[in-house]
């Protein structure tokens, strides 16, 4: 007999929804090429989180002083931190693996090819074995983006140039760490090498790091990092991988920067290839699997979620795409919305935004209020961080008075910007946020003073 | 002396009548003869005036409520008067007052708490008789609760009377989750739009509101009037229950069109009237009808009524919707006789002043679509008649005399009858006997 569902892919995406069709009552295989949990569980958000953490202790230890707090001989030892990281990364897998199990889901280890379309449905070959589904859930995520530049393949070959998947396994810590792009991945293991001890260079296209999150943070973030010895190229084009450094291009002369390793962090592309989603004609844009608010591709009974759709890359989309498809499949009224999904950069400082920025409101045109206000506005900021420059921005639609963007940088960001997510979600209003009582001292009592000034 | 104004009675048959707008708010002066409210049936519409001079003291019921007939819907009198006895929802009418130190000062803020207590209890209260007309009825409590709430109240299903939403309803509607966001709400509820919530529980936000205005900018949303909905609840009933089928024929309309070219032209010498081609036709069906009496009857599951007298409706467009005014006993007036009265009834009927009475006891219709152009319909029989003639546009035709090919204008006529009361045949003759009496009218105008 067939299934009601098969996941081809089994990250953020495809094992939540895997989850939740299994519990729902649908008849659900997971297959997946090579680690439950993805990218994200395996090599990246949640390893990169364990290493960070390790990282930050490593930085109380040595600059506590102000505090009070002198530690002589604090000693950072990588192996053990990396032996943690795995344990963390083993003990969320099989999380996962259970409460798939739990959920009545059948997982399968290897690789899905879409064979084609017949009466009784999609047919889908692991190996020999082919699979027959009612539908289909695409979730094969994304990937680095290996540029075709000079010396990289090789360098790839070698082991110098390396993505996210390689440099969260390194055994050593290198002397010097080049970076190339300084988006989220690049600046979470520019602050964990340059705390352990590497000297780290980012090299970015643009003016400007952190990608699309607010100016204003990602300039106060840059100098932060400066002021700990981290170098940025801005403006710079890599042309060049050589065997002991990269060579780029700024303002028109070609500069090279020494490097020990290479970490590759110019962005990831949807997977896509390789799983035949060409043979039954699923509809791509600019390389990602095109969906509409339900999450359906073009073709009906086939679902895509998570980065293969190319929308927003982060895990916590995907869980939330997830959930909207297998609502659709089982006929619960549901659909995704954008507006209101949270992006943390866990460096230390924290970045965390939700909503519009400054720029993409003027970009679309929409006319709002600003509030721009230090952290120190919030006691407890203040108790905790000595010369914190962290500040909280509070935009509010001119007419409308809602809550459409907060970003901040600063202690406990990423925990607190889930409070500002609803407020833009359910589209509350200034007056109905004056009405919330925030737990004092906190610091997200700064949002609350954000909202007084507009 | 206070003067209550009570809801007057149209027609004998007509237990209540709806308020549909009011034109003097309490405290308001108001003189002999000034427009107060509107009211209607479900036929027609009706102006009240006010027929005594003063200050409107009190309004029991707001628009939209259907009032039962003869029940006190206003009080006017002098200021300070004591008004509790004409109030129709209490019975201190007939208790007599408990303290008579009370009474003494009657313009105390108790009593015109009492008072206003009263009137907010009417317009509240699910017990308050209220009616469906185009605008959305809802109890002032219940839209408080709705916007507190964010919810959009014209979604709520309202359980009130007559489709009144309360409170309820609203709490109902929370709790199913219709809701608009705080941001959205003030636009949303404002706006004539209805937008689908594709927020968080659907909730509507802003982008729906941009999303809605897309989508329905070439769509308006009409409550459907009372006469509508009558019309709608007739026509569906006839179609759905009985055995129609129309037979088209047509006549040599040369006789009718010379005849009222000729009494248009005696017009001043004769005294009659304009006589239209229409009530010429009236005239020859109501003569014809006669000896048709399948066609001029009320069909019933187990009997048919055979009348008569034939009473001729007469299918009028008026900007309220259809309407059908009776011609009582068409058959015994003469032609100028019809002609004026059928006039009167129309005239009515565009007016909105006709009386219910006049709107039923018809024994057989007749609708005309010439002036559209319309060459041939069908149409709908209003029950329990049995037959409908439908009127087509003047159309030229040929045909062989002597010969020779002469062209003629020509009226189409459409005969929907019930098959349950008649056959084709006596139905066909009837057309038949009609087409020739309309091509010799002169002569049955001498029967």
């Amino acid at each position: 007999m067939g299934y009601d569902l098969i996941v081809i892919g089994g990250g953020p995406g495809g094992y939540l929804a895997a989850e939740r069709a299994g519990h729902a009552g649908l008849k659900t295989l997971l297959i997946e090429k090579r680690f439950i949990g993805g990218v994200c569980l395996n090599e990246g958000c949640i390893p990169s989180k364990a290493l960070l953490y390790s990282a930050k202790i490593f930085d109380y230890a040595r600059f506590s002083e102000k505090y009070g707090v002198t530690t002589e001989g604090a000693k950072f030892d990588h192996s053990v931190a990396l032996e943690r990281k795995n344990k963390v990364v083993k003990s969320l897998v099989s999380g996962v693996k259970g409460a798939l199990k739990g959920s009545k889901v059948t997982v399968i280890d290897g690789e899905a090819k879409i064979l084609g379309r017949g009466a009784e449905g999609f047919q889908v070959a692991v190996g020999d074995d082919v699979h027959v589904s009612e539908r289909l859930l695409i979730a094969t995520g994304s990937e680095s983006i290996v540029p075709p530049i000079k010396g990289v393949p090789e360098g790839v070959k070698k082991g110098f140039v390396l993505t996210n998947r390689e440099i969260l396994d390194i055994e050593k810590v290198p002397e010097k760490l080049v970076i190339v792009g300084g988006g989220v991945i690049g600046l979470e293991m520019a602050s964990y090498f340059n705390s352990v001890g590497s000297k780290v260079t980012i090299i970015e296209m643009l003016g400007n790091i952190a990608g699309a999150t607010d100016k204003d943070i990602a300039q106060i973030l840059m100098k932060s990092y400066q002021k700990k010895g981290i170098e940025f190229k801005l403006n710079s084009k890599v042309t060049q991988v050589k065997a002991k450094s990269v060579v780029y291009e700024a303002e028109g002369k070609s500069l090279e920067a020494p490097a020990d390793k290479v970490l590759l962090s110019i962005g990831r592309r949807p997977v896509t290839q390789g799983f035949g989603l060409e043979n039954i004609g699923v509809e791509l844009e600019k390389s990602a699997i095109k969906t509409d608010r339900f999450g359906r591709t073009n073709i009906a009974g086939v679902y895509a979620a998570g980065d293969v759709n190319g929308v927003y890359m982060f895990a916590h989309t995907a869980y939330r795409e997830a959930e909207v498809c297998v609502n659709h499949m089982i006929g619960k009224k549901d659909q995704m919305r954008y507006d209101a999904i949270p992006a943390v950069i866990y460096t230390n400082p924290e970045v965390a935004g939700v909503g519009e920025t400054e720029e993409t409101a003027k970009a679309k045109g929409i006319e709002f209020d600003c509030a721009t206000l230090t952290m120190k506005y919030s006691g407890r900021y203040v108790a905790e961080n000595e010369d914190g420059e962290g500040i909280c921005k509070v935009l509010v639609h001119k007419t409308r008075r809602n809550v459409i963007g907060v970003h901040l940088i600063g202690s406990y960001a990423s925990e607190m910007i889930l409070s500002a997510g609803m407020m833009i979600e359910l589209e509350m209003k200034v007056e109905d946020i004056k009405e919330f009582v925030f737990p004092h001292p906190t610091v997200c009592e700064v949002i609350r003073e954000g909202i007084f000034q507009l | 002396m206070a003067t209550p104004v009570i809801m007057p009675r149209q027609g004998q048959s007509v237990e209540s009548c709806i308020i549909t707008k009011w034109f003097k708010a309490k405290g308001d002066k108001v003189a002999v003869g000034d427009l107060l409210f509107n009211y209607e049936t479900d036929k027609a519409a009706f102006d009240e005036e006010s027929k005594v001079e003063g200050t409107v003291l009190a309004i029991y019921y707001v628009e939209g409520d259907d009032v039962p007939c003869l029940t006190n819907v206003c009080v006017i009198g002098n200021e300070g008067e004591n008004i509790d006895e004409f109030n129709p929802s209490s019975d201190s009418a007939q208790a007599p007052t408990p303290e008579p130190s009370a009474q003494a000062h009657s313009a105390s803020p108790q009593s015109a708490d009492a008072t206003a207590a009263s009137a907010e209890t009417l317009t509240s209260s699910p017990t308050s008789a209220q009616a469906t007309s185009g605008e959305l009825k809802i109890s002032p409590r219940a839209k408080n609760l709705a916007q507190k709430h964010g919810v959009d109240y014209r979604k709520a299903a309202p359980s009130g009377p007559n489709g009144r939403i309360i409170e309820q309803d609203i709490r109902k509607l929370i709790d199913s989750g219709i809701l608009v966001t705080s941001a959205a709400s003030d636009e949303y509820l404002s706006s004539q739009k209805s937008a689908e919530g594709t927020g968080l529980g659907g909730r509507v936000r802003t982008s729906d509101l941009a999303e809605a205005s897309v989508m329905t900018a070439e769509v308006e949303e009409v409550k459907l009037s009372n006469i509508r909905k009558v019309i709608a609840k007739a026509m569906h009933n006839s179609l759905s229950t009985m055995a129609q089928l129309t037979l088209n024929s047509s006549f040599d309309a040369t006789d009718v069109l010379s005849y009222r070219e000729k009494i248009k032209v005696g017009m001043d010498k004769t005294g009659v009237g304009n006589i239209t081609i229409n009530d010429m036709i009236l005239y020859a069906v109501a003569k014809t009808l006669e000896s048709h009496r399948d066609l001029n009857a009320h069909y019933f599951d187990d009997k048919m009524l055979l009348f008569k007298s034939v009473n001729l409706g007469i299918a009028v467009d008026t900007p309220r919707g259809l309407m059908v005014p009776t011609l009582f006993g068409s058959n015994s007036k003469t032609l100028n006789q019809l002609s004026t009265d059928a006039k009167a009834l129309i005239e009515a009927c565009q007016k909105g002043t006709i009386s219910p009475d006049s709107l039923k006891g018809g024994t057989f219709t007749v609708t005309n679509l010439g002036a559209l152009g319309i060459e041939s319909f069908t149409p709908v029989i209003n029950p329990p008649q049995t037959g409908i003639l439908g009127v087509n546009t003047i159309e030229i035709k040929a045909k062989e005399v002597d010969g020779k090919i002469i062209h003629y204008k020509s009226i189409g006529l459409s005969l929907t009858f019930d098959h349950r009361a008649l056959d084709g045949a006596p139905a066909a003759k009837f057309l038949k006997e009609l087409a020739t009496n309309l091509e010799n009218f002169s002569a049955i105008l001498a029967k």
